[in-house]
């Protein structure tokens, strides 16, 4: 049973889904905001930390007597001055808690710490780095997946065979029996590409150990509770001995909450010098030695009937884990649940293997595998649409989620509002009329999930927390333990808050990102705060607002069957609004009846019995025009439209930011963001190489939001901003298709792949009568 | 059609009780005492596991759940015998 | 390398520092004179955090010396408001929503006065490319020309009654 009422929200909401300002704003438009990059603490140290130049090595022997010899060098950390323990943050499964970050026995991919110096400047500790000697038994590395199966493949870590990390299976209905039903199957193998998180601020991290044996980190991340419970296991101390402090967060986007090398090392020097130490990383050091997007092989089966009714469908996925397993093992299980959205599929199975090499590891990032389980299924989709002469959109919209649909064994869809996004998108589409010859439009569609109901951190606490306080003068303490990463989290608790509680959004005033002044939250990941953070507000407000409520009805008099609110300040009969006074003079009341005691109302969410992956699912239908340069291959993005379901608006400026910014993201992902490596090393890891979207590249951004109401969510809300990161890849994949006829399997699409493609189709062309992939029956 | 099987190693009935949703359960599960019961049959569990991965069908699902199939099968012959 | 003084001038007040003579711009401003509104968020002189403006042009301090701009004008992002008034393009970023982590607005909040301070009636292209050398990785920039641009038809002119 939840613990929360949900109501039937008033349509005339007073603060949700208004113009609301970004409650950070003056803070970050005056370069007031401090974020953990700026921090300066009395008597601070700078570290750096020297790296592993081989992908996968025994550490034989480090000296670093020189180092120290040097002037202005206070101190240096290897493994030797940690407990050993291996972390990871799938805490419940001990054998996927592989990482010590500074290793006690071996490195396994290049750019991994080995050492750490503090010194009294940054250009000194740089300078020592060069005198630490460190004797290596080179042993052999593999980079790639496929080989590092091989049963001659080095072994990565003990006892993992074949060097398989994790394995998932996902299965529904009799696969077999619906690939008999199917009159057309079609098989294709795709390669899906790492990413970089690219945050504009690096990773970077102040640690202050003091006698008293308490640790204060200020640290960029994305959920100070993961941070100071994996703290705590790696430093054999107790969690409350330890804050955390994120304030404001230069981004995350899914690579900020799990350990860094910036806070690890900057407390194990901490807490070996008694000093703080602060260590930033260089934008280089951000690309080679923190976790990517998680590159994929997927090979995909797919049967339905000549009049395009979906039958089976069957994946096999390889992803390229690195060195360790992060949140990779997340990524697995959820690639292979989305690939299989926004779709009816009788018979659906997955095979999903996470496989170690020695390469920079793997991890979630906006997404969390949706982006690569799109760019197969949506493409493939839209080609076997093409094989059969039948309408994209109507071919897809017949097989589509419903609400009240059940995804065998998985989930429930409480709230879907695909079937508008067709609606939207063909409207769209027959506005553009006919395109010049070097445009296309390509579509994708799909469905993303509101946070996860998975406890692998294996926590006692419930999944999100809020405390509401009010103070005599009416203004209002919301303390969250949801983190602020620049999504808007804090305006958009504000919100929730402020129109629960039926006052001004200024008069809220939120705390976050302290874990000495804040609830336990799982933090910014999966798309999780806006439905659980926000539940927890909403009850903790409606709880206050109750206990506010008492003292007015005491002196009412009312009939016990008429009902009061406050709404706007003001506090009513709800029946007779125009007759009541002002919230402010309640306030004062009940203070005086609790015998000057604040009233603080307290609120909680933890998914119950909600299917296997998420509460709640947003749904969306992406369509992009694209401009090609036949000659050159370069791909211009002209105009977008995506037709969105997040079920109930909260925050209307932060939800058109994120929209927008994720299809940047995607975009990137799609075209942009090419990762090369060369046996283990990256080969554009700076910002001059490495493809970033620019102003002048970004196209319009149009949204048509259609409305839902989600039972389990804040007011009908859902997740907005990460599904959203899901199909721009494909889509713009499919314009290529529907303009030129090629069929990329390959992301990010590079100019070459294009002009390849030409070249094949081409000759493709001249030779007719080839087979085509797909098997008719 | 017989009892429903359980898993040799857990003891768990995984989902309806046939043969390969046992299978599935000891792939699925994969810890060293699963691992070692398919490597005791003469199978090798990394290897059918990859073929899993690398070739279209069910074949090492199936192939797992005839020699599941068998094993019940000679358990249920010795209990009458 | 012995540390030379150094006279600059930055938001319209005169500060004296003893300096490596070797340091970045960026690098006084935030670490000795104070100021850490201004960023930094690569080594290449791509990203353009830490962009501020020399006598009245946008200026990536990241790729000069301290020394090169002793006897000019520097605005950081902290010298844009008035007495604790908010300039227009400020205003303007806080209402169209141009900016969510925020790392990257100061230095974008600069490049949108620079241009506006070189044309005052700029097109969207115009806008775009004024803010090129600015990368944003939350917002994908539409927020942020919609600000400039509203800015620049004077939706938030200062009252100067």
């Amino acid at each position: 049973m939840n613990k929360y009422t949900v109501i039937n929200p008033p349509s005339d909401f007073k603060v949700i889904n208004t113009h609301v300002h970004n409650i950070d704003g003056v803070a970050k438009v005056t370069g007031r905001a401090t974020y953990t990059f700026d921090v300066k603490l009395p008597n601070m140290l700078y570290g750096k930390i020297l790296r592993s130049p081989h992908p996968h090595a025994k550490i034989l022997n480090i000296d670093y007597n020189k180092a120290l010899q040097l002037r202005g060098v206070i101190g240096v950390a290897t493994g030797k001055d940690t407990l050993g323990v291996k972390q990871g943050i799938w805490r419940r499964y001990q054998d996927l808690c592989d990482e010590q970050i500074l290793p006690v026995d071996k490195v396994r991919y290049i750019g991994e710490p080995v050492a750490a110096v503090a010194a009294i400047t940054e250009e000194i500790a740089e300078q020592a780095l060069n005198l630490i000697d460190i004797d290596y038994e080179v042993l052999p590395a593999v980079y790639e997946p496929m080989e590092a199966i091989k049963k001659d493949a080095p072994e990565i870590h003990e006892g993992f065979e074949r060097n398989i990390n994790v394995t998932r299976h996902i299965e529904w209905g009799d696969v077999e029996e619906a690939f008999e039903e199917a009159e057309y199957i079609r098989e294709d193998w795709f390669k899906c590409g790492g990413q970089a998180h690219m945050c504009m601020e690096t990773r970077a991290a102040v640690s202050d150990y003091t006698p008293d044996g308490k640790l204060t980190i200020y640290h960029s991340n994305q959920s100070p509770y993961y941070m100071q419970g994996l703290m705590a296991g790696v430093l054999g101390m107790r969690e409350g001995d330890i804050r955390i402090i994120s304030t404001y967060v230069g981004g995350g986007f899914g690579g900020k909450f799990e350990l860094d090398g910036a806070i690890f090392c900057s407390a194990v020097l901490s807490k070996k010098l008694f000093r703080p130490v602060k260590i930033v990383f260089t934008r280089e050091e951000d690309f080679i030695a923190t976790k990517r997007r998680t590159p994929m092989f997927y090979y995909v089966r797919t049967g339905v009937k000549k009049d395009g009714t979906f039958c089976a469908r069957e994946a096999k996925v390889f992803t390229n884990g690195g060195a360790y397993t992060g949140m990779g093992a997340t990524a697995l299980y959820l690639t292979g649940f989305f690939h299989s959205f926004p779709y009816r599929w009788p018979g659906y199975r997955y095979d999903g293997y996470r496989v170690y090499t020695n390469t920079l590891p793997s991890t979630s990032m906006r997404g969390f595998g949706a982006p690569q389980a799109m760019w197969c299924s949506e493409q493939q989709i839209e080609w076997i649409a093409a094989d059969l002469g039948l309408d994209p959109i109507d071919m897809r919209r017949k097989n589509s989620h419903y609400e009240g649909y059940e995804v065998p064994g998985q989930a429930t869809i409480a709230s879907c509002g695909i079937d508008q996004c067709y609606d939207e998108i063909k409207k769209w589409i027959a506005s553009k009329g006919k395109l010049p010859p070097n445009r296309s439009i390509g579509l994708s569609a799909c469905g993303f999930m509101s946070g996860g109901i998975f406890n692998w951190f294996d926590t006692p606490y419930s999944f999100s927390s809020a405390v509401v306080t009010i103070n005599q003068d009416g203004t209002v303490e919301l303390h969250v333990g949801a983190q602020e990463i620049g999504q808007g989290s804090n305006t958009t608790m504000a919100i929730i808050c402020a129109e629960t509680l039926g006052v001004k959004i200024e008069d809220i005033k939120v705390h976050s990102g302290d874990t000495d002044h804040c609830p336990p939250d799982l933090g910014a990941w999966g798309s999780r705060q806006t439905l659980m953070s926000g539940n927890a507000v909403k009850m903790a407000a409606e709880d206050a607002k109750k206990q506010l409520l008492e003292f007015a009805y005491a002196q009412s008099g009312l009939n016990i069957v008429y009902d009061l609110d406050i709404k706007d300040r003001w506090v009513h009969a709800i029946a007779r609004p125009e007759r009541g006074y002002d919230y402010g003079e309640l306030v004062k009341k009940a203070l005086r009846g609790k015998d000057g005691q604040r009233i603080v109302g307290r609120g909680y969410y933890t998914p119950h019995r909600k299917g296997m992956i998420s509460p709640a699912y947003s749904y969306m239908l992406q369509g992009v025009e694209v401009e090609v340069d036949e000659e050159t291959g370069k791909i211009k993005l002209v105009d977008t439209m995506t037709a969105h379901d997040c079920g109930q608006p909260i925050n209307h400026l932060g939800l058109i930011g994120q929209l927008e910014g994720a299809f940047s993201m995607a975009a990137g992902y799609g075209y942009l963001e090419y990762m090369p490596y060369e046996d283990g090393k990256l080969m554009n890891p700076n910002l001059v190489d490495y493809k970033m979207i620019r102003a002048t590249e970004m196209p319009p951004a149009n949204i048509a939001e259609i409305d839902t109401y989600e039972p389990e969510g804040p007011y009908g809300a859902k997740e907005a901003g990460e599904g959203l990161t899901n199909p721009t890849a494909a889509a713009i994949g499919n314009a290529l298709f529907h303009r030129f006829g090629i069929q990329l399997k390959e992301c990010p699409i590079r100019p070459e792949m294009i002009l390849n493609g030409l070249k094949e189709k081409a000759g493709q062309d001249k030779a007719a009568g080839k087979d085509k992939p797909g098997k008719k029956k | 059609m017989g009892d429903p099987i359980i898993c040799p190693v857990c003891g768990k009935k995984a989902k309806t009780g046939s043969a390969i949703d046992c299978a599935r359960h000891m792939f699925g599960t994969g810890d060293k005492p699963h691992r070692q019961w398919v490597d005791a049959q003469g199978l090798s569990f990394i290897d059918l596991l990859i073929e899993q991965a690398t070739t279209p069908g069910n074949k090492s699902y199936e192939l797992l759940a005839e020699y599941i199939e068998k094993d019940a099968q000679k358990k249920a012959a010795e209990k009458k015998g | 390398m012995e540390k030379k003084k150094l006279r600059l001038t930055v938001n319209k007040q005169e500060y004296e520092v003893y300096i490596n003579p070797k340091a970045l711009l960026v690098e006084v401003i935030r670490d000795e004179i104070g100021l850490t509104g201004t960023k930094r968020g690569c080594d290449t002189v791509s990203c353009g955090t830490c962009t501020l403006m020399i006598n009245g042009m946008s200026v990536k301090s990241c790729s000069i010396l301290a020394m090169q701009a002793e006897g000019a004008e520097i605005t950081t992002i902290e010298g844009l408001e008035d007495n604790g008034k908010l300039a227009p393009i400020q205003k303007a970023f806080i209402d169209h929503g141009s900016y969510q982590c925020g790392f990257c607005a100061p230095g974008m909040i600069m490049s949108a006065q620079a241009l506006l301070n070189e044309n005052p009636h700029p097109t969207e292209w115009e806008i775009r490319e004024g803010i090129e050398g600015n990368i944003c990785r939350c917002t994908g920039y539409n927020s942020i020309v919609r600000a400039i641009d509203a800015t620049a038809k004077g939706a938030y002119k200062e009252d100067r009654s």
